[in-house]
């Protein structure tokens, strides 16, 4: 196990960000922390990277606790925010080989550019980081974590803003990371970038985790299809049924004629857990 | 021994980050004359207006006043460079957040960060002084003004991080520079000596530590004066110091 989070618990002033989170990370899989904006993902995140303290509750990266350890923690663990937090002033290579002094990097000038290349970052390594496109950006902070091969990588909404073709770009660094053995913690609101990348799942809404487990297992919890039909305002109705008799039944109260059936997908399952059982579009 | 080499590697390590950012700004126009026309102004100015009509106790006015605009622009650029980089880091790029959750002890990245902070005052003070000598064919510096310089120094860098660290929009520094740092430039013995301040204003000023740094500065021998002063400068510093180790290991956001 190289995360393990018990009743986490964090409050800013009257709003309760973290509400009584658990959830462990195996070695070598990717986490999903799925939720609307204001969940608390990222509230999640700051606490495991030593940012944060939390007010209530218990992490442990590696065996070591966040609060009491902080110094083996930071060494096991490496954050891709969700800004970018790069020094703008320097240039991509200055970037890095600071990240690498801080990280006590072994050979690191000879790393820093091999993690250029490797990234695709290297025609671009005197370029000052405020000259750099959103994506390139990104490439360059994901590069860095990969400095310090860390343990423990949290990536938090690391797509987020970006076009679709550089997200599938980002996509497939993120599975380079876990290919090389690396467990990922990994935010997003997009469901889609949850099923196409996660081992696991958690859904987040209000501060607290209201399911987890593997994509499929959720979606089959949940209900297997997805009826869409007119309400009275004219406006449609989404409702997610578990069975074919249930479907069956709800088409006949509904008119099959006016009804529409797909197979749910995730995205409807984090729809049910943030409250709401039918939606309208 | 691990010890003392971790720390000396994580401040290098921060120091470096630092130094590199300010080989940067140095390119910048704006940022090097941001905070040198302003001493540069005062020096000429005061200088040239003043400088042949006064002496202060057979002490030539440029010789005083170059001392004077040593100790002010030395800690203004101290304080100002770490300050922004703390602050700034924090609120606006958040790489401050990049820095306080690397593993590096919060006694070396104050160490680090306040190092930078005497490096770009060093800086300042050298153009300064050259100022001084070019102008008015003065070098008044030895071994008291460069013990002075030092604890002035680092008494403005860390003072730097710790108003850094607590701000909570770049604004509120406004404040801090109209009702602390711009009364101390005045009224510390920069432009003139402390004495010609009426009674109250002439014990208030011993509250600031610039006053303390201008005494240092333009000490010959070790009087007791001078050793008072020297004393109160070390443990501002001292206090100053340590709170900032204090604030960077409780951080929490």
């Amino acid at each position: 196990m190289i995360l393990k989070i018990e009743n986490l618990h964090k409050q800013y002033k009257n709003v309760k960000a973290v509400n009584g989170v658990s959830f462990e990370i195996k070695k070598g899989e990717i986490f999903g922390l799925l939720g609307p904006n204001g969940a608390g993902k990222t509230t999640v995140i700051k606490m495991i990277s030593t940012l944060t303290k939390p007010d209530e509750g218990f992490i442990e990266v590696k065996g070591f606790d966040v609060v009491k350890n902080r110094h083996d923690v930071r060494k096991a663990v490496a954050v891709v925010p969700q800004e970018n937090n790069l020094d703008g002033d320097l240039t991509v290579h200055d970037n890095l080989l600071v990240y690498a002094a801080l990280r006590r990097v072994p050979d690191a000038k000879r790393k820093v550019l091999e993690i250029m290349e490797r990234f695709g970052i290297a025609s671009k390594r005197n370029e000052l980081v405020d000259k750099l496109s959103g994506g390139q950006k990104r490439r360059v902070i994901i590069a860095r974590v990969m400095l310090a091969e860390p343990e423990l990588i949290l990536l938090d909404e690391p797509t987020l803003g970006l076009d679709p073709s550089i997200r599938r770009e980002i996509w497939n660094l993120i599975v380079q990371i876990k290919n090389r053995g690396k467990s990922i913690l990994l935010t997003t609101h997009y469901t889609e970038e949850a099923e196409s990348l996660c081992d696991r799942v958690a859904i987040m809404s209000s501060g607290k985790i209201k399911r987890m487990g593997t994509p499929e297992e959720l979606i089959n919890e949940a209900g297997r299809f997805v009826l869409e039909t007119s309400g009275q305002d004219g406006c449609r109705v989404f409702r997610i049924v578990r069975s074919r008799d249930e479907l069956d039944e709800a088409m006949k109260e509904n008119g099959s004629a006016a009804c529409t059936v797909r197979d749910a997908r995730l995205e409807d399952v984090v729809v049910i857990e943030g409250g709401i059982n039918e939606h309208g579009a | 021994m691990n010890t003392v080499l971790d720390f000396a590697y994580e401040t290098w390590a921060v120091f470096l980050r630092e130094a590199l950012l300010l080989k940067n700004k140095l390119t910048k126009l704006g940022f090097v004359f941001y905070s040198l026309t302003s001493p540069l102004i005062y020096l000429a100015a005061f200088g040239f207006g003043f400088g042949s009509r006064i002496s202060f106790e057979g002490v030539r006015y440029e010789y005083f006043l170059v001392q004077g605009i040593v100790s002010m622009t030395s800690m203004m650029n101290s304080y100002n460079l770490v300050m922004l980089a703390v602050s700034y880091g924090r609120l606006h790029t958040k790489s401050f957040q990049n820095l306080i959750t690397s593993p590096v002890s919060a006694l070396s990245l104050m160490t680090g960060t306040v190092l930078s902070g005497i490096l770009r005052g060093v800086m300042a003070s050298v153009v300064v002084i050259l100022a001084g000598f070019i102008l008015f064919d003065v070098f008044p510096f030895g071994f008291f003004s460069a013990v002075a310089l030092f604890f002035n120094l680092l008494f403005a860098g860390s003072l730097g991080v710790i108003i850094g660290l607590s701000i909570k929009d770049l604004e509120a520094n406004a404040v801090i520079m109209n009702f602390f740092i711009m009364p101390m430039n005045f009224f510390s013995g920069t432009f003139y000596p402390v004495d010609n301040l009426p009674g109250f204003l002439n014990k208030l000023v011993y509250l600031f530590p610039l006053t303390h740094t201008n005494i240092i500065m333009r000490a010959e021998s070790m009087t007791q004066p001078v050793l008072l002063s020297l004393i109160i400068l070390i443990i501002l510093t001292f206090i100053t110091f340590i709170a900032g180790v204090f604030m960077l290991k409780r951080y929490s956001e």
